[in-house]
């Protein structure tokens, strides 16, 4: 099946979705806030990896589900990352009572 | 007609991510995440990664979202709070860097460097056929795509057991280890009630004693 639809335009909502989660990391204060714009700049790069893959041709040797493996151990890497991020903002919570990143500075000099 | 599909779905997708990142109410904010969520699914499946799509919903939409909102529950911080603002003086360097950082990013999708056996990325419309062409020849390579792309499910799990078996092993103990160290961070240090007791009566005698050193405050315990 040829679709009409170009690489690019996969490539341009990836891009502008890593760059609307970067604002959201350094804008928003609420940790759990950045957790979320984390997981939208790695859906970004699954985008990337997972079009890669359908509108290229494998190298040699190369197995035939290079990019859709990568954005599955992405996926999982997420799902680890969220939990244990969202248990240390609960024991930071616990701890300074809010949850907000600018608060966690017991480490700044 | 599967342009006009597309270009809706990105409207909604990078709508739904400003939603993400702007929304005031952590809820909504949570709630737009699951709607970009869902748009990625798609776009995978626009990508004819359709098991890719059902495992996005499955693990995004079903898990981590679901996650998130307990997160923001537990702590409290729904509406209202200062931590949901965003303070003014970092708002023009922060939509600046962002802005920067597209514009790297789309000139170096109309810059790449392609590899020398096809045109440049920028200009490719056409994906890579799967089937064979009209003299009935085929590259083996297109044959597995065929198979990966029509039983994406199988080839998968195929893959991961023979080429990428060391890496799935990695994942599943990186998996184990991030469950004990989630379980480690959230379990708190408390003696454990006398048998027979109710979880509730230990609280409030937790509560009568006082901080514990090193322990979480008094006000947390009876926030329970």
């Amino acid at each position: 099946m040829n679709s009409e639809i170009p690489l690019n335009w996969f490539l341009y909502f990836a891009a502008a979705s890593f760059s609307i989660g970067l604002v959201g990391v350094l804008l928003r204060r609420n940790a759990i806030v950045v957790l979320m714009a984390i997981e939208i700049m790695l859906n970004a790069a699954n985008i990337n990896l997972v079009a890669f893959w359908r509108y290229g041709t494998p190298p040699p040797g190369a197995g035939p589900l290079a990019g859709v493996i990568l954005a599955l151990f992405v996926i999982t890497i997420a799902a680890a990352e969220v939990a244990v991020g969202i248990g240390l903002i609960l024991l930071c919570y616990r701890r300074w009572n809010a949850a907000d990143v600018d608060r966690y500075d017991s480490l700044s000099g | 007609m599967a342009e006009i599909v597309f270009l809706v779905i990105a409207v909604l997708g990078l709508g739904s991510a400003l939603g993400t990142v702007l929304a005031r109410n952590l809820v909504h904010a949570a709630l737009y995440l699951i709607a970009f969520f869902f748009a990625v699914a798609c776009m995978f499946v626009m990508l004819e990664a359709e098991f890719l799509a059902a495992i996005q919903v499955l693990v995004y939409i079903g898990a981590v979202a679901i996650l998130l909102m307990f997160g923001i529950m537990l702590t409290r911080n729904v509406q209202g709070d200062d931590t949901t603002t965003i303070p003014n003086a970092w708002k023009v360097p922060g939509l600046f860097a962002g802005f920067c950082l597209f514009v790297v990013l789309v000139f170096g999708i109309n810059n790449a460097v392609s590899p020398s056996s096809r045109g440049k990325w920028a200009t490719s419309t056409n994906r890579p056929s799967i089937v064979a062409d009209a003299q009935g020849i085929e590259a083996a390579w297109m044959t597995e795509r065929r198979d990966s792309i029509n039983d994406m499910a199988r080839m998968v799990g195929y893959q991961l057991m023979t080429r990428y078996a060391l890496a799935f092993e990695t994942a599943g103990l990186l998996l184990t280890a991030a469950l004990v160290g989630a379980i480690a961070l959230a379990h708190r240090e408390e003696e454990d009630p006398a048998p027979g007791r109710p979880a509730g009566t230990a609280a409030s005698a937790d509560a009568q004693n006082g901080p514990r050193a090193g322990g979480a405050p008094a006000a947390s315990t009876s926030r329970r």
